[in-house]
């Protein structure tokens, strides 16, 4: 289908379509299955960061944290895996991926599913590390959060009408401004442009019984992301989240929906900035740069933000 | 247990450089205090609970260096402030008199909807040394002709009424953040609905 919504016409994103390749890279046996990558920035940085999308993204959505990260340095790799039916298979595939792009370490980024298989993949790597860092965006450490648990077995013979629609019921939230509204229609857009077998596998990925085990990642500089405003996660996963990593940095955004990587990707970028300026210097940077020094403005004009701040006329007293 | 009650308040903290803002952080949040000096780069941040009037509240407390200018800190840094905590070193008239600059800055910059009322607090910090040069009058006076900004001496080194300053910073902050999702409330659904009609009709039967 073809892509009208603002952001996928937007200048940003034909820039970053036109300036970064989509490679596509077969890591195993059966040829069909393919991981799309966009990969930019230094190649001589070997410890990047990756970014994993929700079950209803392509690596696109993350145009934003490539653009503006690279700006600074970073080498960002956004990653698209092929259909994995189980987690270890998954796994498998990312360890590949990885040692075929020669990177011996990396910074996971990741958002919702992403974010879930990331924690997976540095817990079941945990005996011989691959991952040097990780932060988590409205994510989970338990797959019984989802409704589908029961059905989860079932949606590989499922048509992709009917998965989509499963996901769409998430996309809309009680309130929204301009970009929160222009980060969903993007997601529809990439939504509808998935096949039946990679949405499928995802959203088994997504509901097939299963849980990190925290105690394994504990060593692991973490940052927590979540918005808190309306999301199709509850509290009470974000809560479960904090417990789980009594260590990890708390990056809690006022607002942002579901996809806050699209809709505030501004402040999605400084976060991810100040997580990954503790490796300045190290092995583990993910840029040829030093990241201490925070971004000049963007001088970009300023779409939507007006609603979502709080600060409408107000009288307040000070006492 | 429902966190749609619990606020998260965004709250900034602004002043010359070395006049103690991360001291005040650190003493705020971690009860930790080193006499060590070490200028901060770029900006950071940490995050505490506190409980203001029953309600339990995030504050996400954001430092900077004080030889950033706001420019070279990026829009995303200061949006969304709820609070903005100027910090001065009583020792130091200097670091008094860039208050007003600081807080020009600051308003121009994070352009708040109603600037003459938006939630300012000074801080006159290092009250534990002898060396004082900028008297609790003079400061006081310089609030009041602003609004009657709330004003506290304070001392990190020995947690001198840091927690009560972050305590009124986390109120007023409050106050406003209430007030301003009040008047939010309106506008902001109606035009969700003028944008969502057409999603909605093909994905509305699903709540996952």
């Amino acid at each position: 289908m073809s892509c009208v919504s603002e952001l996928s016409q937007s200048n940003e994103y034909l820039s970053f379509r036109s300036s970064i390749p989509l490679r596509k890279i077969v890591v195993d046996s059966d040829g069909s299955k393919a991981w799309r990558i966009f990969d930019s920035g230094p190649k001589s940085v070997s410890c990047p960061l990756i970014c994993l999308p929700p079950v209803s993204g392509t690596a696109d959505v993350f145009f934003q944290q490539v653009l503006g990260l690279a700006a600074r340095g970073v080498r960002v790799i956004a990653a698209e895996p092929p259909p994995y039916w189980n987690m270890k298979e998954w796994c498998d595939g990312f360890k590949r991926l990885i040692d075929y792009l020669e990177l011996d370490k990396v910074h996971v980024f990741g958002a919702s599913l992403g974010g879930f298989i990331a924690q997976k993949f540095a817990e079941v790597t945990s005996n011989c590390p691959r991952v040097a860092s990780l932060v988590l965006c409205n994510t989970f450490t338990d797959t019984s959060v989802f409704e589908y648990h029961d059905s989860a077995a079932l949606f590989w013979l499922l048509p992709s009408l009917v998965l989509k629609r499963m996901l769409m019921g998430n996309f809309t939230t009680d309130k929204l401004d301009k970009r929160m509204a222009e980060a969903i229609d993007f997601m529809v857009e990439r939504l509808e442009s998935l096949n039946q077998s990679e949405l499928a596998s995802r959203l088994t990925l997504n509901c097939t019984p299963c849980y990190i085990k925290p105690q394994a990642l504990l060593h692991l500089p973490i940052t927590v992301m979540d918005v808190w405003d309306e999301c199709a996660l509850s509290s009470r996963v974000r809560e479960d989240l904090y417990k789980s990593y009594p260590h990890a940095k708390l990056a809690h955004l006022k607002s942002g929906g579901n996809f806050p990587y699209l809709s505030r990707s501004d402040e999605v970028n400084l976060h991810l900035l100040i997580h990954l300026r503790q490796f300045d210097g190290t092995d583990l940077s993910a840029s040829y740069i030093s990241l201490h020094k925070m971004p000049a403005p963007t001088n970009q004009p300023e779409e939507g933000t007006v609603s979502y701040f709080n600060q409408r006329e107000k009288v307040v007293k000070i006492s | 247990m429902s966190s749609r009650k619990k606020a998260l308040l965004k709250v900034i903290i602004l002043g010359d450089s070395g006049v103690g803002k991360t001291s005040l952080m650190n003493q705020f949040v971690n009860k930790k205090f080193s006499n060590q000096y070490k200028a901060t780069i770029g900006a950071d941040f940490l995050t505490k609970e506190v409980i203001v009037d029953d309600r339990i509240v995030t504050m996400q407390i954001w430092d900077t260096a004080g030889q950033e200018r706001f420019q070279s800190l990026g829009v995303a840094f200061y949006r969304g402030a709820d609070c903005c905590v100027l910090v001065f070193d009583v020792t130091a008239p200097n670091t008094f008199k860039s208050l007003e600059s600081w807080r020009d800055e600051f308003l121009i910059q994070a352009s708040p909807r109603d600037p003459d009322n938006f939630p300012f607090v000074i801080l006159g910090n290092k009250i534990d040394l002898d060396n004082r040069a900028v008297s609790a009058k003079r400061a006081q006076q310089w609030c009041q002709s602003k609004n009657d900004i709330p004003y506290f001496e304070t001392s990190a080194k020995e947690a001198v009424n840091v927690e009560l300053a972050f305590q009124t910073i986390a109120r007023n902050a409050l106050a406003q953040e209430t007030e301003a999702e009040l008047y939010n409330e309106f506008p902001d659904q109606i035009k969700l609905n003028a944008n969502d009609n057409g999603r909605n009709r093909d994905g509305d039967n699903c709540a996952c």
